[in-house]
């Protein structure tokens, strides 16, 4: 079950390939590193990329004209067209680099909702959305007079509810996730497509979050038929510091620049300028171009190591294998849908009943195990589950039911440690 | 992981009550964390005579709570409002990162907070206890 179909090579030889865990095993302690959601690790290679890069052709882009700053253009050209055929986007100018997802959603927020909503329009989001698919939206509302409308989510089932039910004509903004970084994946199998076609035919655009998502899944942004969709690098095995957003080709007319400066005019004059095609027109200044590279690199070996079907029975493997060892506590609590998770998942959220998120995480940090605690950055959605806090344990494709194993002992030891029964000092 | 004593102090909390008339009290809270804080204290003479706290939250904000409402019941008020960080870390005899560092002080500003709206309260004319 759990080798990799492209190559053979086993999920456990894969951590081979990432070198912060024999760094951590030659210092005396494994990594039990469980919170790929948070951020992934890195490959040699994409390591070697970055490093290959400012030793070799480091110059900026799009300007000079000597060797190097040739190379370094052509090299984060065909960074964008491996990323544009990774999420199979027509055109690779519908690729533009960004920091991150946050830094996509802001730019959509920025350069096109603020040009086209009005006062009586509705942004349609989900209860499930990380921070930064919620908060300039919020923002934006203010700014333009659109109001805010949420799909629930059903925890009886782990998907949102009825999501097409929320598409009123007064939609111009659909703003969702395709997973949440709480609870794992939000749409049945070709709902989110039925969906976007839905909120077309209403006249609405659509900007999908695919931050959580898209190390986890194929992603084809033609057949979703997506408006906008975002990602961030360092979720996906590359570097932080990089990140994508797709934007549809017939949108870049209608969409203004994100920012304005150098690399992205047509022409300028003292009391004006025209903008280049896109993506120039939407990249002012210049772009983190060793990240592009490196990004790119990550993609290439994903595209080499990955097989998506294997690597999803392999997350649902070790999150039945973690259920298990988290049933085993009555005094824990599991977020979402436990079945759903079970099916779906490579996440899995939980509270210990009369101990605080953040001792326990602490603690299992101290046993070199790496979880995320605390509200996950979805305030507002870990409130509405009936939770001040969570911790949260992501797996990414090199971890192993050894990982598994590992927690579940300082887990155990954990909660001995920490448990209060006499005074009930914790209300959590 | 904690000090023994710092466990004692989480498990068997000291001044975990309410006042029957407090002079102040201060309410403080840290969302992100979900640990909140309720000093309210006594004062004679310029001194703390009492002090009682509530609140939920981690093992480090609730047993400091404990540990610092020990530690100031008989100082005057100047003496409380000089302690720093560092006087913390010290008393709990833990490093703390940056995440952490909020859990183990959000006590010691509740009761500052207290304190400087008392004293805000009674001063700059002769206050009650002048």
């Amino acid at each position: 079950m759990s080798v990799f179909s492209k190559d053979g090579m086993s999920f456990k030889e894969l951590k081979k390939d990432f070198p912060i865990f024999a760094h951590h095993q030659r210092s005396g302690r494994d990594l039990v590193y469980l919170d790929s959601a948070a951020t992934t690790q890195k490959p040699q290679c994409v390591i070697e990329a970055l490093t290959q890069f400012y030793t070799t052709t480091n110059a900026n882009i799009n300007r000079g004209l000597y060797d190097i700053a040739e190379a370094a253009t052509q090299q984060y050209e065909n960074a964008r067209t491996t990323v544009a055929c990774f999420i199979n986007a027509a055109d690779p100018c519908e690729i533009i680099f960004t920091k991150g997802a946050t830094e996509g959603i802001n730019f959509v927020a920025h350069a096109w909702a603020m040009e086209h909503l009005k006062p009586g329009n509705i942004i349609l989001l989900s209860h499930a959305e990380h921070h930064a698919n919620l908060l300039p939206w919020q923002w934006i509302a203010e700014k333009t007079g659109a109001t805010l409308t949420f799909i629930p989510y059903d925890s009886t089932t782990g998907y949102l509810k009825d999501p097409a039910a929320y598409l009123t004509p007064s939609v111009k903004l659909v703003a969702i996730a395709s997973d949440s970084n709480v609870v794992g994946q939000l749409w049945q199998d070709g709902q989110l497509e039925a969906f976007i076609e839905q909120a077309h035919t209403l006249g609405a655009k659509v900007l999908v979050d695919a931050a959580q998502s898209v190390v986890h899944r194929p992603l084809d942004v033609q057949q979703l038929n997506t408006d906008f969709l975002v990602f961030s690098g360092h979720k996906m095995l590359g570097p932080t510091g990089i990140g994508v957003l797709y934007i549809k080709k017939s949108l870049h007319n209608q969409t203004e620049p994100y920012q304005r400066g150098g690399s992205m005019i047509h022409s300028a004059t003292y009391r004006g300028a025209s903008w280049a095609q896109a993506p120039a027109k939407f990249e002012a200044g210049t772009p983190p171009i060793a990240g592009a590279i490196a990004l790119a690199s990550a993609i290439e070996y994903i595209n080499k190591n990955i097989n998506f079907n294997e690597l999803h029975n392999h997350e649902v493997e070790l999150c039945q294998a973690l259920i298990k060892v988290l049933e085993r506590h009555q005094e824990i609590t599991i977020a979402g849908n436990i079945n759903h998770i079970k099916k779906h998942g490579y996440m899995v959220s939980f509270a210990v009943k009369g101990i605080h998120h953040h001792d326990l995480a602490a603690y299992l940090g101290q046993q070199g195990i790496a979880v995320r605690a605390g509200h996950l950055c979805a305030q507002p959605f870990v409130a509405s589950l009936g939770f001040q806090g969570l911790i949260r344990v992501s797996f990414g494709a090199y971890n192993t039911q050894r990982d598994v194993e590992a927690f579940s002992t300082a887990l155990e030891a954990g909660i001995n440690m920490l448990a209060t029964t006499q005074h009930g000092s914790v209300d959590v | 992981m904690y000090k023994e004593e710092l466990m004692d102090h989480y498990r068997y909390p000291r001044n975990k009550q309410s006042l029957d008339h407090p002079d102040f009290s201060y309410d403080d809270n840290n969302p992100s964390c979900g640990d909140s804080i309720r000093i309210e204290g006594t004062i004679d003479h310029k001194k703390v005579t009492a002090l009682g706290f509530s609140g939920s939250g981690c093992v480090i904000s609730q047993a400091t709570a404990s540990m610092l409402t020990q530690a100031c019941v008989g100082k005057t008020i100047d003496e409380i409002m000089a302690l720093t960080k560092d006087d913390i870390l010290a008393m709990i005899e833990l490093q703390l990162g940056p995440t952490r560092l909020k859990c183990a002080l959000i006590s010691l500003h509740a009761l500052q907070q207290g304190l400087m709206l008392y004293q805000q309260k009674n001063n700059p004319m002769k206050g009650k206890n002048e």
